[in-house]
């Protein structure tokens, strides 16, 4: 009998990530991995000066 | 479009830095204690695991005291009830396989990462201002003033501080992460079986060493099938076979309708509906490279270089694959990359490449500022009507690009194709499980209460979510390369 596991969120990662997995007999037989949240800098950065975008997009990620 | 040389030097070297820094961080910080038990390190006998570090490395800071230290650190915290960054952790895990000294080592290393990981990262804000989110890139070059004159500009004195910075790092890199990397590798042997995935490997050319971009230090290119022969060279910021291949599908993702397109046509059109195993469950789009999933990262990296003949890559691949080979006592092949473990052997093959490329970069910036070229930006005009533009860079977690459809000066739509966004993604078009999903497929779980296999496949493609959600990794370098074509 599988068992389906989530794992919410993962640790020691930079950001939300879920990761479901169904197990059987010790071993992992279908995985989900699924983002958790939404930003929508691309949004921001319509109607703007193109050479500004560097400025906004790089705060996107701080690794 | 041009940017000149002491502009390309500067933004090469700090992504050689950056890198440095990011993967060491990645694998002692974020990833050791999935195959480091700390408790276990308290067994350990300080004396042993000096002899075993000395076997293993020539590295001054591996001495009987220095583990002694460590050890009596490591008690005094457990004595304190607190285990502050050690309190969350499968410790005692089945799966966990290190003996004491092996783990105490790991545990003086991971202390040792902190000092030196700091130290790549002063090379990045000595040259960016700050870190992270660096203040100097511009579009056409870097603001990153060069006056062997003055003291508050890029002077003699900081050039030579940052070659000092390099050269310790390296020693780091090389003596003591290349190492450890080769000996956890040996040490879980088994795990060279688990977390292959997608084996379609996709990867970019980066450190631009001309001013119009068109010849690469580290070269890159596509990987069918897990198989070299495959390997085709993606060679210049305007690559067709790169530009034509890259689409999205958003069939499994958080967002309003059912397409698959190119960046360049997409739309951002945010729809929640909650989890559904068969239909929509993740804010992550679906990339696909001609049409099939690809993994990216260094993996992708190391074998695309490795194809390509890239010496230092060749160079280093082969002595990782010895030292693994020495260590667990039984030859260890290439193919043992295509696997969990190997993604972490590869990420520190990658960053002793990049200590390589630091060295060539920062060279190439004073041979040229001896010429007396001080420039470091060029002006960048914005043609009049629509254009369309994209740039490419290979960011620790693998290829990064930015699409940009430009109107009128202003820009009319703008897509960021991250590294963790090609992993991390949901099934595609086709119902074909992301490079995550289909890694962790066939891993084995001891106790499914304690998923620790899991988190490890998981871990060893260094994720980060918060650019997956098709937005930006990297500092958003890749921008300032966005060509209109």
């Amino acid at each position: 009998m599988a068992k389906r596991i989530t794992i919410d969120p993962i640790t020691r990662i930079e950001g939300h990530l879920r990761i479901d997995c169904e197990i059987d007999g010790g071993k992992v037989t279908n995985a989900w991995s699924s983002g958790q949240m939404w930003r929508g800098i691309e949004l921001i950065v319509k109607g703007r000066d193109p050479r500004d975008a560097p400025t906004f997009t790089q705060r996107i990620c701080g690794v | 479009m041009e940017v000149p040389l002491n502009g390309q030097f500067i933004r090469n070297l700090m992504m050689a830095a950056h890198a440095t820094h990011d993967h060491i961080v990645h694998f002692y910080i974020l990833s050791a204690l999935d195959w480091v038990d700390i408790t276990s390190a308290l067994k350990a006998d300080p004396k042993k695991t000096a002899q075993l570090a000395d076997s293993l490395s020539s590295w001054p800071r591996n001495s009987y005291q220095e583990m002694a230290a460590v050890k009596d650190k490591l008690k005094g915290l457990v004595a304190s009830g607190q285990l502050g960054i050690f309190a969350n952790g499968y410790w005692g895990h089945p799966a966990m396989k290190l003996p004491p000294e092996v783990n105490l080592l790991a545990v003086a290393h991971y202390l040792q990462a902190l000092e030196y990981q700091r130290k790549a990262n002063m090379i990045v804000s000595i040259l960016g201002s700050k870190t992270p989110h660096v203040a100097n890139l511009v579009p056409g070059g870097v603001s990153t003033a060069i006056n062997l004159d003055s003291p508050s500009a890029l002077n003699m004195e900081r050039l030579y501080f940052i070659k000092t910075l390099i050269d310790e790092v390296g020693d780091f890199v090389k003596n003591v992460y290349l190492v450890d990397v080769c000996a956890v590798g040996a040490m879980y042997a088994d795990w060279t079986k688990y977390g292959a995935g997608v084996t379609n490997y996709l990867s970019v050319p980066d450190m631009p060493m001309d001013t119009k971009g068109t010849a690469f230090s580290l070269p890159g290119g596509y990987i069918a099938n897990g198989d070299l022969k495959t390997f085709k060279p993606i060679t210049s910021y305007t690559d067709e076979f790169f530009r034509d291949g890259v689409k999205e599908s958003i069939k499994h993702s958080w967002y309003n309708g059912d397409w698959t397109k190119h960046p360049w046509d997409e739309t951002t059109d945010p729809k929640y509906t909650g989890f559904q195993d068969t239909g929509k469950y993740s804010w992550v789009k679906a990339p696909t490279f001609n049409d099939k999933p690809a993994q990216v990262g260094p993996l992708a990296n190391v074998l695309c270089m490795f194809a390509a003949g890239h010496e230092p890559t060749k160079k280093y691949a082969t002595l990782v694959l010895e030292t693994v080979s020495k260590i667990a006592g039984a030859k260890v092949g290439p193919e043992a990359l295509h696997s969990t473990i190997g993604r972490h052997a590869a990420r520190a093959i990658r960053c002793a490449v990049l200590y390589d490329e630091a060295t060539t970069q920062w060279n190439a910036l004073m041979e040229n500022i001896a010429k007396g070229d001080l420039a470091i930006c060029t002006k960048y005009p914005i043609k009049a009507g629509e254009s369309r533009g994209f740039g490419f860079h290979e960011a620790p977690r693998g290829v990064l690009s930015h699409w940009v459809v430009i109107e009128d000066n202003k820009i009319k739509n703008y897509q960021a194709v991250v590294p963790s966004t090609w992993n991390s993604g949901p099934r595609n078009q086709h119902d074909a499980l992301g490079p995550y999903e289909a890694s962790l497929v066939g891993n084995p779980v001891a106790d499914p209460d304690k998923p620790l296999e899991v988190i490890r496949t998981v871990h060893s493609f260094d994720p980060c979510l918060a650019c997956a959600i098709h937005l930006v990794d990297g500092k958003g370098r890749s921008l300032n390369k966005v060509k209109a074509l």
